[in-house]
């Protein structure tokens, strides 16, 4: 049985209108998860696949114009309980014709209005976010040391500016940057790109949140780097026993942080279930496409023998036209007779195959 | 035994810089050595990968070796012919048989030609075709790497990365490339694309008897594409040879960290983590003041177990590349 869940993802949609195309860009179509207290959620999917929007979604990012949301996400931790997305919807009117949503009609004021509402006291203090790219994360003009006392001054009780620079050096000795104190006052482009996205984890945890959101945070690193920044995650996530949402296309970043796992594809989860049934070897019981994404990674065995790849055919799905049948279909390679005329009809839904594991697709539903 | 299509010898390449405006007018120039004398050579029908961090000078190889950049000294001698010296005409006939492709899909194509006339304008430069001619080779070369046909009138931002990575493949064998530089042809590419490109490429090359010189920073890919593999810290070659030695019974430090960085980030139990030897301090390294000795000396994990002995730190005993066994070569003091 899963433990209580800090964050509840339900039926998640983020769409993006784009006027010259005429139709929703559905980029989140239907998410559903749930992230208990204490463990890490491995999100994996290739790109496009909306990983980064459902964490944009959650953060209350999702707020320039074309940007539409709906579903629920519930937020509870002991000291707030929330649900972030409350009274977006009123802010949003569709102006159709003949079925055909022809516009968006949004009043941005509102929207922003209502989502500083929802995000107050949540954003930095609750669920606090590593992103993508560091080096641009950071405010160029200011000293690294500056960003994380104004964070720590802005979200914790420490208001008084000496004791909010103290706490902001012991975070950054925390996540093992050289001379912290020296570091301090360094500007972002004097640190080298694994140095800024320890100051991202330092400035991130400095205000101890519930809930960490990381990003895709080892992309664009170089690969030693990458494995220092994951023991570091790692080494973290024991000793605080922060909650985690960590979201990558590097499977084996996923296997080595994550409890559970959830596998995304055009917008919606494929699979979920614990990490090491979702990402084990064996065929047996995944989703096709998590097969072969692990197929198509070269495995030490294909490397040594110089083997041909297992190369998915076909290209990512286009999130405009999604097909009415299952997302996967028009590149499965596990389709058969039997099920093929509703793999092409009808689109499966997420369900349990096994205790904690969720699948979807048709191969397992009789 | 397949003869040597290419050579590099002692090819340095030092960019320079000014800061300010004052420096400028002292003459007082920076220099950065983004290749320090490196040396290696490919055999027909070859792959040899060249694998490093970020900043190492992997890229300012291959635009070297290629002449897109003029070497500060050196030679490279493609088919017995040093291209350092040749004009720029006399390169344009070469060019026809060594090309490039670009890590950048949407900066190696132009934005304003359709497919068909980016294909035809590289056909032209390199071979009179009549048009019925030249329709007929891309035919061909759309079925080489696997394009459908209905791609030729789009836009290349029409199309996915693993098609405009398929189409920039298409030009470099278009003007009947021999040797190719192939510089991270599959970064900024989904694992499901990349296996494509990769299958593509090692096809391509059985079929077409295609040299490569196969610069990446994924080091399964390099594994995997390679022969030979020529590891590269600062501008240097600190270990070269055959890929599966590399990979598993590396002789120096960095190469081994390298690696084991890649198991250890791959095994997906915490508790089977590799033995790690990365004792040493990863900090910045300066790139205008490398240094003196051995350049990974700093961050080396033997040099701290040894005791720092000075042998690494000396400017007059900076290590060279030595023959071990069977061809493969390396620069250390202490190998492993």
């Amino acid at each position: 049985m899963m433990a209580e869940p800090l964050l509840a993802i339900e039926d998640l949609r983020t769409y993006f209108y784009s006027r010259s195309k005429r139709a929703f860009i559905r980029s989140v179509d239907g998410v559903s998860l749930a992230v208990a207290k204490g463990e890490t959620l491995g999100i994996v999917g290739e790109s496009g696949s909306g990983k980064s929007i459902t964490a944009m979604s959650v953060m209350g990012l999702v707020s320039a114009g074309p940007g539409v949301i709906s579903g629920r996400i519930g937020f509870r931790s002991d000291r707030v309980e929330r649900q972030l997305l409350e009274g977006l919807d009123t802010c949003v009117a569709l102006r159709r014709e003949g079925g055909r949503v022809m516009a968006v009609e949004k009043d941005d004021d509102r929207w922003a209005g209502q989502v500083e509402k929802n995000m107050t006291g949540i954003r930095g203090r609750e669920i606090s976010m590593i992103f993508q790219n560091p080096k641009q994360s950071l405010n160029p003009f200011e000293t690294v040391g500056r960003q994380i006392t104004e964070a720590i001054m802005l979200h914790t009780s420490h208001k008084i500016e000496q004791e909010a620079k103290e706490k902001a050096i012991e975070w950054l000795d925390r996540v093992k940057i050289d001379s912290p104190r020296l570091r301090f006052d360094n500007h972002p482009f004097g640190l080298s790109g694994g140095m800024c996205q320890r100051a991202m984890i330092a400035m991130a945890l400095s205000c101890e949140p519930h809930l960490l959101i990381a990003d895709e945070p080892t992309t664009g690193l170089d690969a030693t780097i990458q494995s220092k920044i994951v023991d570091l995650l790692a080494e973290l996530k024991s000793e605080l026993g922060i909650t985690t949402m960590l979201i990558s296309h590097d499977i084996g970043i996923i296997g080595r942080l994550s409890d559970t796992v959830a596998v995304m594809y055009g917008g919606t989860v494929v699979e979920s279930g614990p990490a090491k049934d979702v990402l084990s070897c064996s065929p047996e019981g995944k989703h096709p496409y998590t097969a072969a994404l692990l197929a198509s990674i070269p495995s030490s065995d294909a490397v040594r023998e110089k083997g041909h790849l297992q190369a998915i055919e076909g290209d990512v799905l286009d999130t405009i036209n999604i097909p009415a049948g299952c997302r996967f279909y028009g590149r499965c390679s596990r389709v058969t007779d039997k099920i093929r005329e509703k793999c092409d009809k009808q689109e499966p839904d997420l369900r349990e195959i096994a205790s904690g594991r969720r699948v979807r697709c048709w191969l397992y539903f009789e | 035994m397949s003869k040597t299509i290419l050579e590099v010898v002692d090819l340095k390449k030092h960019f320079t810089h000014q800061r300010g405006i004052f420096s400028a007018l002292q003459e007082k120039m920076r220099s950065i050595p983004a290749v320090d004398g490196v040396s290696f050579y490919l055999k027909e029908n070859e792959t040899v990968g060249l694998v490093g961090e970020s900043g190492c000078g992997k890229t300012t190889i291959g635009r070297t070796i290629l002449r897109l950049e003029r070497p500060t000294s050196g030679k490279v001698i493609f088919d017995g012919r040093d291209i350092t010296l040749l004009s720029t005409d006399e390169l344009r006939g070469l060019r026809g048989r060594m090309q490039m492709i670009f890590q950048d899909l949407d900066a190696a194509l132009n934005p304003k030609m359709r497919i068909r006339d980016i294909l035809t304008e590289a056909i032209g430069v390199h071979h009179r075709l009549t048009d019925a001619e030249t329709e007929k080779r891309i035919a061909e070369l759309l079925d080489q790497v696997n394009l459908k046909k209905s791609k030729l009138t789009n836009f290349p931002h029409e199309l996915s990365g693993g098609e405009k990575r398929r189409v920039g493949v298409a030009r470099v064998l278009s003007v009947g490339a021999q040797f190719i530089v192939a510089d991270e042809p599959t970064s900024a590419l989904d694992v499901s694309i990349q296996a494509q490109v990769v299958n593509l490429l090692r096809d391509l090359q059985k079929r077409l008897g295609l040299t490569f010189l196969f610069i990446s920073h994924d080091l399964r890919v390099v594994e995997l594409m390679s022969h030979k593999v020529a590891v590269m810290y600062l501008g240097k070659i600190v270990e070269m040879g055959m890929s599966d030695k590399i990979a598993r019974a590396p002789h120096h430090p960095y190469t081994h960290i390298l690696w084991s960085s890649l198991t250890e980030k791959q095994s997906r139990e915490v508790a089977k983590r590799a033995v790690s030897v990365q004792a040493g301090r990863w900090g910045v390294f300066d790139f205008e003041r490398p240094a003196a000795g051995c350049r990974f000396a700093p961050r080396c994990p033997v040099y701290e177990s040894k005791g720092r002995p000075a042998v690494c730190t000396e400017p007059a005993t900076e290590p060279q590349l030595v023959e071990l066994d069977g061809g493969h070569r390396v620069a250390c003091h202490f190998p492993l």
